[in-house]
């Protein structure tokens, strides 16, 4: 576990001593993501400013939902950058970089590549959360463990649809899909959508552990919500890492030749 | 104006060249209608009114599915622009026997067309077992019409966006903020109609809002007042943006330096 995090800290230094090289660039891309975010967020403001609430969901609400889920997608793009293009990195056979070094294959992978947006969405999604009126204490450590899940699912969902390609070739068309279906419905309340669809979205496409979920989890504490987070966080994280484990038996590459910078 | 035509076949062709991956892409628009879905149900079942600002809960969903086609089938010029300033490649397409920007005109044409049908094809059918039958033929008539200008006003703003890469190295940022500005004040995620009575003369005083409004709201209201008042203002901007698109094309190319060959 400490050889893990050592091997975390090393490569998360690495990264911004890179983005620093190119520091206009890395501010430009944070100031535009949290700029984008403010941009998209208005729908809400304008949407609340015609009706009072939906379904129980007010503005303040989906401030609180916004803040957790661009927090949670903020972290997993700037310390996991790699995540949404796995697919690309086995089919190109890219993977021989990390096959070749003595580090766990899966999280050097992940880690390898800082998205400089990312910090734009953690800071926007933290402000967010703060003005979102449910800044308390134990709000706040309660904000902190339903990002940790959402950074979690983030993770988990995107290396197990990746890890297809090891089985089926090219996938970024289904994995971009995926990523599509998993960021969209994650930004809106779980309860406009019933029956199956809600089945769904706790299951198949986990999107309300990312962002209703948490969200319920910050207004009010119930052992319920902690457990359904917890579990479906542990379980997803160590069936996807299974999944990834058990394609990367099945890996081939050409040997290309390739920097890994 | 043979060779563009060739352009344009050829990249419909090209399009069509993996009917599977396209059908595939295609779903997104599947899951966005959901979302609306389960978003206006509740929103039209917690105002207890079976219209809100002219709009039954039918006529939203055909509203967002026309935002929906518009905004998937939109060129991504920017993109190709910025890569080809970028890689010095437009150094060699300048000294082709075509116009650069008629040239990417017709290609995107072409790629954004089979989008569209793609998009509308997957999207027809889904919002019609939500919400039962198409809008009628009057409709589709004038969306089309003003779809098509819908287009150009897109293929200006974006190859404007593509062709600051001649002065800024990232331009991907100004694509992100430029759609979050089509989706809010373009209407494309809440009909201008319902926004606050002072911002609408605002937002329909500006290009956004002949982009994705004005085809989106008269494919379910026709009127033929409004079909013209829009679509002389659309044509308006249209030749104001070929005019500024004109000229920064004309400074940009006089602003290229080409080294070695």
């Amino acid at each position: 576990m400490k050889r893990h995090l050592q091997l975390l800290a090393a490569l998360w230094k690495a990264n911004l001593q890179s983005a620093m090289e190119y520091r206009a660039a890395f501010l430009t891309q944070v100031v535009f993501m949290m700029l984008n975010n403010l941009a998209y967020f208005m729908f809400w403001v304008l949407y609340f400013n015609k009706f009072n609430a939906v379904r129980g969901w007010n503005l303040q609400d989906m401030m609180l939902l916004f803040g957790i889920a661009a927090t949670a997608w903020g972290i997993a793009a700037y310390f996991f950058g790699n995540f949404t293009t796995l697919s690309e990195i086995i089919t190109l056979g890219r993977l021989d970089y990390y096959l070749s070094l003595p580090r766990p294959v899966l999280l050097h992978t992940l880690a390898s590549r800082s998205l400089g947006s990312g910090m734009g969405d953690l800071i926007y999604g933290l402000g967010s959360y703060i003005l979102s009126g449910y800044l308390t204490p134990d709000g706040f450590l309660r904000y902190l463990l339903g990002v940790t899940v959402a950074v979690s699912i983030f993770l988990s969902f995107l290396t197990l649809v990746q890890s297809l390609s090891f089985w089926m070739g090219n996938t970024t068309a289904i994995s971009q899909l995926a990523l599509n279906a998993l960021l969209t419905f994650s930004l809106y309340p779980g309860s406009l959508f019933e029956g199956a669809a809600k089945f769904i979205l706790l299951t198949i496409i986990p999107a309300s552990l990312i962002g209703s979920l948490p969200a319920e989890f910050v207004k009010s504490f119930s052992w319920g919500a902690l457990l359904q987070l917890l579990v479906s966080a542990v379980l997803l994280m160590l069936f996807s890492v299974w999944v990834f484990y058990r394609g990367l038996k099945r890996y081939e590459s050409g040997s290309s030749m390739q920097v890994e910078i | 104006m043979k060779k563009y035509w060739a352009i344009f076949s050829t990249q419909i062709v090209n399009s069509l060249a993996y009917p599977g991956d396209f059908l595939g892409r295609s779903v997104s628009i599947v899951i966005f209608m959901l979302i609306f879905a389960g978003l206006w149900r509740a929103t039209f079942a917690a105002a207890g009114t079976e219209s809100i600002n002219g709009l039954t809960f039918p006529n939203m969903l055909w509203y967002l599915l026309m935002c929906e086609v518009i905004e998937l089938g939109r060129p991504r010029v920017n993109r190709v622009i910025s890569e080809q300033v970028k890689s010095g490649e437009v150094a060699y397409l300048l000294s082709k026997p075509y116009n650069f920007l008629v040239y990417h005109f017709f290609h995107g044409l072409g790629d954004g067309g089979v989008r569209a049908v793609l998009n509308l094809l997957v999207g027809i059918p889904a919002v019609w077992l939500l919400v039962g039958p198409l809008p009628t033929l009057i409709g589709w008539g004038m969306a089309v019409t003003l779809a098509f200008g819908a287009w150009i006003l897109h293929f200006c703003m974006m190859s404007l966006i593509g062709l600051l890469a001649f002065l800024v190295e990232e331009t991907n940022s100004f694509e992100l903020i430029y759609q979050k500005a089509v989706f809010i004040l373009g209407g494309m995620l809440l009909p201008l109609d319902m926004f606050p009575g002072w911002l609408q003369p605002i937002t329909k005083s500006l290009p956004f809002a002949y982009m994705m409004y004005a085809p989106a709201r008269l494919f379910v209201k026709p009127d033929p007042t409004l079909f013209w008042q829009f679509l002389s203002v659309q044509w308006i901007w249209i030749v104001m943006l070929i005019f500024l698109l004109g000229l920064a094309y004309r400074s940009s190319v006089r602003s290229l330096a080409v080294n070695g060959g």
